[in-house]
């Protein structure tokens, strides 16, 4: 399959089915309606994207399906984080990024001059990897977001529910109010990732999201994600690359030099990769 | 190269995969020697050394399963174990043919009809194993494909072994019922030891399509 890929997924459709509630039109930076599963979310055209004078992506182009898992994986320095980052414009914040080509969300190039990085990053959410909840209370994380954005009517249904989207609300269930930074690591990682579904996205991106836990705790942050894409679009970044094949629907493998060389769904990449370089990265006698 | 012990361990496992055929393909040719000569000594030898070909099974499972849970291995090492683990069963079988054909021969006790020529269909089915583990060895695909060709017509030539059989029989019946009867066990012996080369073959095709499938991730032989 070529970087482009196709959209239809491993998981039919039947199984991706649409619960969530439709979007305002106003949310949305793209024109018309949007279609569930069929259309990419997110497309990279030619998107490049440099640090000063070093090239980190070279000419990238990939269709991102909905509510479905899309792993990037490859060795360091190849440039997957730096594609996940571009995806919300979040390397906006390194001063000598610099960024050409076009990355459509619903359609609608985020790097067009009338686009709000912040309203962006409500609607494409991000998991870091290392849990970073702030130093306020569990509900008090969790409805951050929901303060900022104004959107405290049933605040602490909200705050249930999303915590319970996240798997975690049986853990934390009476005591609200105790310090986010008193839960456990793998506690904390779904903390942050509770707080960043109640403001209700529609895609979420997962840096790494568990290579700092233990085993028991990524297998809960692997069910959730799987969980998540029920209702959520989910693009994540592992080194694991069992992880990626557990958890994705999709694989991207970037190799050194920020190229896009394989894209295709996750047990054809693992199973049969179209590509040698690929081939030799994920069976290890590259590296 | 990283993961050299890993790459050693594949290596190694095609190597004992190759030895196992081997093994197998001395007892079935022991049993074909057996059963020409009515080497009871030879026959016993066969049923005796199953257990052998039965522990390198076992052994060689269990390689298998500890490279899938400790390596992970993925894409055509993924398929590489997926495919040996599958062959080790082909061959574990060919070995209880092989046994077989010792038991047939300490049962015998008389040649019948000359007109079937077992060693002929037996010396067909090594040739048929021993190149399936040639393709696995060397990859080679077109042999895989020119190996499932040459099953139809051991195939046919089963066939007609068990037509010649039952026709004699029949005839046999209707010159002399009482002999028909005295010789059913040696027919029915003879008529399973065809049935169980025509098997060997079988298993020498499913070792060809799992080999097919190892290198081109292509199933269209299995099955």
């Amino acid at each position: 399959m070529t970087p482009d890929g196709g959209t239809s997924g491993a998981v039919s459709e039947s199984q991706r089915r649409d619960t969530r509630p439709a979007k305002s039109a106003v949310d949305r930076p793209s024109s018309g309606p949007a279609t569930r599963g069929d259309d990419p979310v997110i497309e990279s055209r030619n998107l490049d994207v440099f640090y000063g004078d070093d090239q980190a992506l070279h000419g990238i182009n990939m269709k991102i399906p909905e509510r479905q898992v899309t792993a990037l994986i490859g060795p360091s320095g190849c440039g997957k984080s730096t594609f996940l980052r571009s995806i919300n414009r979040m390397n906006d914040l390194i001063d000598i990024a610099r960024v050409e080509g076009e990355l459509l969300f619903r359609g609608k190039n985020v790097y067009d001059d009338d686009v709000d990085p912040v309203a962006l990053r409500r609607k494409i959410g991000m998991i870091f990897q290392k849990p970073n909840p702030f130093p306020k209370s569990i509900f008090d994380n969790v409805a951050y977001g929901l303060k900022v954005q104004g959107m405290t009517d049933d605040l602490e249904e909200q705050v249930h529910t999303a915590l319970e989207r996240a798997a975690l609300i049986d853990e934390v269930e009476g005591r609200l109010d105790e310090s986010g930074l008193e839960l456990s690591g793998g506690q904390q990682q779904r903390l942050c990732i509770a707080r960043a579904i109640a403001t209700d996205p529609e895609v979420i991106l997962m840096d790494e999201p568990a290579s700092a836990l233990d085993p028991v705790a990524t297998s809960k942050i692997e069910d959730l994600i799987e969980d998540l894409a029920e209702e959520y679009t989910v693009v994540i970044v592992t080194h694991n690359m069992q992880q990626a094949a557990r958890i994705s629907d999709k694989t991207a493998v970037f190799l050194t030099g920020g190229e896009l060389v394989e894209f295709g769904e996750t047990n054809q990449i693992f199973e049969n990769p179209d590509h040698d370089r690929v081939e030799d990265y994920i069976t290890g006698k590259f590296g | 190269m990283a993961r050299q012990s890993y790459q050693e361990q594949l290596t190694e496992l095609r190597e004992d995969v190759l030895y196992m055929s081997e093994v197998v393909m001395e007892r079935l040719r022991m049993g074909l020697d057996a059963l020409e000569q009515k080497d009871v000594e030879l026959a016993e030898e066969v049923i005796e050394g199953d257990g052998e070909v039965n522990r390198m099974y076992l052994d060689l499972e269990q390689d298998c399963i500890d490279l899938l849970a400790l390596q992970q291995p993925v894409a055509s090492d993924l398929r590489f174990i997926a495919a040996s683990f599958k062959i080790i069963t082909d061959l574990e079988r060919i070995g209880d043919l092989a046994t077989n054909l010792g038991e047939y021969t300490i049962d015998a006790e008389r040649d019948l009809f000359p007109d079937v020529d077992v060693q002929e269909m037996g010396t067909l089915t090594l040739q048929m194993i021993e190149d399936a583990m040639i393709a696995y060895d060397t990859e080679d695909v077109d042999f895989c494909y020119e190996l499932a060709d040459r099953d139809d017509d051991l195939d046919h030539f089963a066939e007609r072994a068990s037509e010649i059989v039952v026709r004699d029989l029949i005839e046999r019946e209707l010159e002399s019922p009482d002999e028909v009867e005295y010789l059913l066990q040696d027919v029915s012996r003879l008529l399973l030891t065809i049935r169980d080369l025509e098997r060997v073959g079988d298993h020498a095709v499913n070792i060809a399509a799992r080999t097919l499938y190892m290198v081109e991730n292509d199933d269209e032989l299995i099955y």
